[in-house]
């Protein structure tokens, strides 16, 4: 009897095992079969470039793989929609994770989520110009020099490419490692390097509580350790008129500002400037010195810190005040002025309502916003 | 119990993530669903709805974004500020896309102390009823946020 019952066990595990190889290989056959997209051919900016690629997978992953980098925080899950790319032919149906993350503008104009459209046929796109030079670069730590309390900067020495051609104002995505049960991501950060310096690149970082990137940059990550980063991205730099220059920024957002004040320096350009530093306290404020310092070196530039929540009875004898009051009362009325701003969103929004009510016209407020 | 492998995707979206290091549960044994339905007991004793507090929260959200770091006294005792921070995060509901990170930190509120508050988790609060796990920094309790949305209509 029991040496029946063993057979029938055998014969059902046989079986099983049987059916699970067969189901495999159909797979194995219908991947090859039915999935199997062959080449395919991505036409970008109009013909400017043309890849052909084997079909299959996702559209920022394809590009990825051949060298061209969409910037990109979520890995490919539809949640980060920082991969917009237009897709002008073949992109196939617009997917129900990226219909929130786009505007009806957008979707009338074909943008879609690079990493929701899989490469099935060929397909036609358009990107920034700016995307093609693109790299992946590895670096080394330099230096973690704190600033305040909550703001360090980075310096990086790039191994490979060693180094980096970008404009100041433009921005990197560093990759970041697992750490403590962390998954590695993918951040963005502002450059507060100059141009000429291209085998370096420097960044001003403010810790975020729980933050998983700013976690590992400030409490895990060591001088002389190797990294991983990708750019240049960015469309937010000086333009070239001679238009007179006003910059507001606060904590980490100095970090495109200092490098454009700093690349103005170096080709001596002559453009009147001021520079609001918005900063709470006295503690919160950095690179005051440097500011003082190159002011007598650019001739026509004021640095106008600012602090809104300073206490009272010290000996502070700078501007008080939100940094919006303080622009309005010193922001000089000239004509044709520009201005940079890089911040939170709520700051932005409150300075170009301040701005444009001050006359400046709202085309010539460029902003990097913190979103 | 079993669950269909989409409850499973949805579930897996409250756990830590490259987005959320320590998820939306915190130590929370319990599942989502069984926490807004928890805190909605509490709010019902209370006789206001979740959507109703969510909107008052992002009233008082706004009022400490306006002031730019500043901080700004929502009651006797009790202060906000906003803190700044760069990018997005995405709900774990999917499809609900993403919010701004900056937040506002609430320091002394009677009976709760400290509270954080999100654009993401006023929405999951104003959308599912959802006040996220204990022990997570971003849980806040329905009594806190109760108090908070009253401050805020004043």
């Amino acid at each position: 009897m029991a040496g029946i019952q063993w057979v029938n066990i055998l014969i059902s595990i046989g079986f099983l095992t049987a059916v699970g190889i067969a189901l495999t290989l159909l797979l194995v056959i219908a991947e090859k079969r039915i999935l199997n997209y062959g080449d395919c051919e991505i036409d970008i900016n109009n013909g400017k470039k043309k890849l052909t690629v084997r079909g299959g997978s996702s559209l920022l992953s394809t590009l990825s793989d051949n060298g061209i980098f969409i910037p990109s925080a979520c890995g490919g899950r539809g949640t980060c929609a920082y991969c917009k790319v237009s897709v002008l032919a073949g992109g196939g149906m617009l997917g129900p994770i990226e219909r929130p993350s786009l505007t009806d503008d957008e979707i009338a104009r074909g943008v879609r989520l690079s990493c929701q459209v899989k490469v099935r046929s060929d397909v036609a796109i358009s990107i920034p110009d700016e995307i093609f030079s693109v790299r992946r670069f590895r670096a080394t730590v330099v230096h973690k020099k704190p600033l305040t309390h909550d703001i360090l900067e980075l310096r990086l020495r790039l191994v490979e490419p060693p180094v980096i051609d970008f404009t100041a104002g433009q921005y990197i995505q560093l990759e970041s490692r697992e750490y403590r049960g962390r998954e590695a991501v993918n951040r963005a950060y502002s450059m507060s390097s100059i141009p000429s310096d291209a085998g370096h690149v420097e960044l001003i970082i403010r810790r975020v509580p729980e933050g998983i990137c700013t976690t590992w940059i400030f409490d895990i990550l060591q001088e002389g350790e190797e990294i991983s980063l990708s750019g240049p991205y960015g469309e937010f730099r000086l333009t070239d008129t001679q238009a007179p220059a006003i910059f507001i920024a606060g904590g980490s957002g100095m970090a495109p500002i200092w490098a454009m004040l700093r690349r103005m320096r170096e080709i001596k350009d002559p453009r009147p400037a001021w520079y609001f530093f918005g900063a709470l306290t006295q503690r919160d404020l950095f690179f005051v010195e440097e500011l003082r310092k190159l002011e007598g070196e650019l001739g026509n530039f004021t640095f106008i810190p600012a602090l809104s929540n300073e206490p009272p009875d010290t000996p502070w004898e700078g501007e008080r005040g939100l940094i919006t009051d303080v622009v309005r009362r010193r922001v000089p009325d000239l004509p044709g002025r520009e201005a940079y701003l890089c911040g939170s969103p709520g700051m932005i929004d409150a300075c170009v309502k301040t701005l444009v009510d001050l006359g400046v016209a709202r085309e010539h407020i460029y902003f990097d916003k913190f979103a | 119990m079993k669950r269909s492998p989409e409850e499973s995707e949805i579930l897996g979206n409250f756990t830590p993530s490259k987005f959320s290091g320590d998820g939306f549960l915190g130590t929370d044994p319990r599942t989502p669903q069984e926490i807004i339905v928890e805190d909605a007991l509490e709010l019902e004793r209370a006789g206001i709805d979740a959507a109703a507090i969510g909107n008052a929260l992002g009233v008082l959200f706004d009022r400490a974004l306006q002031a730019m770091g500043a901080m700004i006294e929502i009651m006797p005792g009790v202060t906000a500020r906003y803190h700044e921070s760069r990018g997005v995060i995405p709900s774990p509901f999917r499809g609900e896309g993403a919010f701004e990170k900056g937040e506002v930190a609430v320091s002394g509120l009677p009976g709760f102390g400290d509270v954080i508050l999100t654009r993401l988790s006023i929405h999951l609060i104003e959308r599912h009823g959802f006040f996220q796990g204990r022990g997570q920094r971003y849980r806040i309790e329905p009594g806190a946020a109760l108090m908070l949305a009253r401050a805020s209509v004043r």
